[in-house]
């Protein structure tokens, strides 16, 4: 009995201190002898304290994982893949909160909640990523859109911000609302909700003729269902204007955390759902689609946070490209692409907030960044090389290893599409255009930046070494995600 | 009424269910005093805002212990234990309520 306790002893310490905090941070922002604190940096380092307990929790029960199969009939089932996904997203979270300091005080933004609507959704993606059952994995989505909408919709005072979250909260609730639609079609077809039965159930069914049309809807439904949700680009409408109006740690928080989690989620999904030719077809189009609209979309942007927000759904392309063919090479490329996402993501939304004298809102402003401030104008193009699949940086580690996987699997016509997008991405002056107002223009006015704060440096310096060293040395990264790629397949 | 016979009693109540807010509407409409002017076309906050959020919270609440209760004697001391949880998640957001001052009076 305990055992099962211990298995999920993270996301239960997750669940109890983000309750200790919401009442800590209630209790004595309104008490009227302390003279109302507005108690948000403190309730922000104890946040990213306790994601960092989670995760020392998580790395502690590692030998547990073999007993942990004990839930495995009910909920979720807990292996290599979910392990090391978790601990990366527990890493990308307490980035993100990092982040935000510095913009708490420079706004003066009081409001403790969003601290705690932070660690929240990280539980429920914490209970996503190994979640082994239609329910739980619907359950586990809905609550972390749920703590999305508000906290997208945190800057009170900002029209930009207000409509951001009503637009998230309709493009997230609709998806929701065909995930579910599809999971109970599913249901009705098969009587089954746990994977392991809609495995055996759904073991080559296009194959064997024994087809059946509500199986057939279930699967796209769910399919287009989780597409939405990460903002794939025949349903990606609302998601640059989410993006731009959003405090910029949130839209850190939202470009990164669902991703990770959504995908592992989705891999697992299509693994059971036997990866027919529905699904296969579906997920290589919506890769094209992303990869040409990311590279397109961005050249007539001006603004900072756009072009990013562009790159971002471009760059999920390239990775759904590894995930749509059904290899394991597949899956280990995709993980590889969501690891150098995930640090490459954090690198370009900890530098954009960091920019502030006015806030930066226009790419004019970065002119001359290489004289006023050159670390991190060199620290901003390396992140925009990496994206862009230069070479010496990991970015085009992650690319070639996609392309390649892609290329294994027999998308002949995939992969050159890719390479031709990210070509065009490259040399139609999109990240290099960044890089060249910053190193090579000369502003009217000279702008001059407050320094950064300690914490983001230190983010900034982490995330940036992984970036460069992950090409000379990439096989730690490249075992690892075999290793998992080859466990989420048992 | 047309296909299906064990569902009669459920088409009369749907039908009732509608017609008793029209009728409400249209009998209110007819015998209300109408008055122009621009201070009728502004917007109204009535003020029961956050007595509708905390409403719908502890709706749902009930909701979820109803089956529970009604189900008590058949289920054993860890159903128990896990509707205690339960509560206990929701008193930890009346206690949010509480001081955040939405269960004042004024």
């Amino acid at each position: 009995m305990f055992n099962l306790f211990l298995a999920v002893s993270p996301e239960i310490f997750l669940i109890n201190a983000t309750f200790i905090l919401l009442i800590h941070g209630v209790v004595f922002s309104t008490s009227k002898k302390d003279d109302y604190p507005p108690l948000v940096s403190n309730v922000g380092w104890l946040g990213l304290l306790s994601v960092l307990i989670t995760l020392l929790l998580l790395a502690a029960g590692a030998p547990l994982l073999t007993i942990a199969h004990l839930f495995w009939n009910n909920f979720f089932r807990r292996d290599n893949f979910t392990y090391f996904c978790q601990i990366l997203l527990l890493l990308s979270t307490a980035g993100t909160i990092s982040m935000c300091f510095d913009s708490f005080e420079k706004e003066r933004f009081d409001a403790f909640e969003f601290i705690v609507l932070i660690p929240l959704p990280t539980r429920s993606m914490l209970l996503m990523i190994p979640a082994h059952d239609l329910i739980a994995m619907y359950l586990a989505i809905e609550l972390q859109s749920l703590c999305f909408y508000v906290i997208a919709a945190s800057k009170r005072k900002s029209e930009f911000s207000t409509e951001a979250g009503s637009k998230y909260l309709i493009l997230g609730a609709f998806p929701s609302g065909i995930l579910l639609f599809g999971c109970s079609m599913i249901y009705g077809s098969t009587g089954a909700t746990h994977f392991d039965q809609l495995a055996k159930i759904l073991t080559g069914y296009e194959i064997t003729g024994a087809r059946s049309s509500g199986i057939f809807m279930g699967i796209l439904f769910i399919a287009v269902g989780s597409l939405f949700k990460i903002t794939a680009v025949p349903f990606h409408m609302w998601a640059p204007d989410i993006y731009e109006g959003s405090p910029t740690p949130v839209t850190a928080f939202l470009s990164i955390a669902p991703k990770i989690s959504i995908f592992a989620n989705m891999s697992r999904v299509s693994i059971v759902a036997s990866y027919g030719g529905t699904l296969q077809q579906i997920f290589f189009f919506c890769s094209i689609a992303s990869m040409i609209l990311g590279a397109l979309a961005a050249m007539a942007q001006t603004k900072v946070k756009r072009p990013l927000a562009h790159s971002s759904i471009g760059h999920v392309g390239y990775i759904r490209t590894g995930f749509s063919c059904g290899t394991i090479e597949g899956i280990q490329s995709l993980l590889i692409g969501i690891f150098i996402y995930a640090s490459m993501t954090i690198d370009a939304f900890a530098i954009v907030p960091a920019l502030r004298q006015t806030r930066v809102k226009y790419i004019a402003d970065l002119g001359a960044l290489a004289k006023t401030n050159p670390i991190l104008a060199m620290t901003f193009s390396i992140t925009m090389f990496s994206y862009a699949g230069i070479p010496p940086l990991a970015g085009f580690c992650s690319k070639f290893y996609l392309f390649f996987a892609a290329l294994g699997c027999g998308a002949y016509f995939l992969a050159p599409v890719g390479v031709v997008t990210s070509v065009i991405g490259r040399w139609a002056f999109y990240y290099i255009r960044l890089a060249k107002r910053m190193f090579f223009d000369r502003p009217r006015t000279w702008i001059l930046y407050e320094p950064m704060d300690r914490d983001k440096s230190l983010l900034l310096a982490m995330t940036s070494s992984f970036i460069t060293s992950s090409f000379p040395y990439p096989s730690p990264l490249f075992d690892l995600t075999h290793q998992m790629a080859l466990s989420s397949y048992l | 009424m047309f296909l299906l016979h064990e569902y009669d009693i459920f088409w009369t109540f749907l039908i009732i269910a509608s017609l008793i807010p029209i009728l409400v509407f249209w009998i209110s409409g007819l015998l209300a005093p109408v008055s122009k002017g621009p201070e009728k076309l502004s917007s109204y906050e009535s003020g029961y805002y956050m007595f509708a959020l905390v409403f719908v919270v502890f709706d749902v609440d009930t909701v979820f212990l109803y089956p529970w209760a009604m189900s008590f004697d058949v289920l054993g001391l860890s159903v128990f234990i896990e509707a205690f949880i339960f509560v206990l998640i929701l008193v930890v957001g009346l206690v949010y309520a509480w001081r955040k001052g939405a269960l004042e009076w004024s």
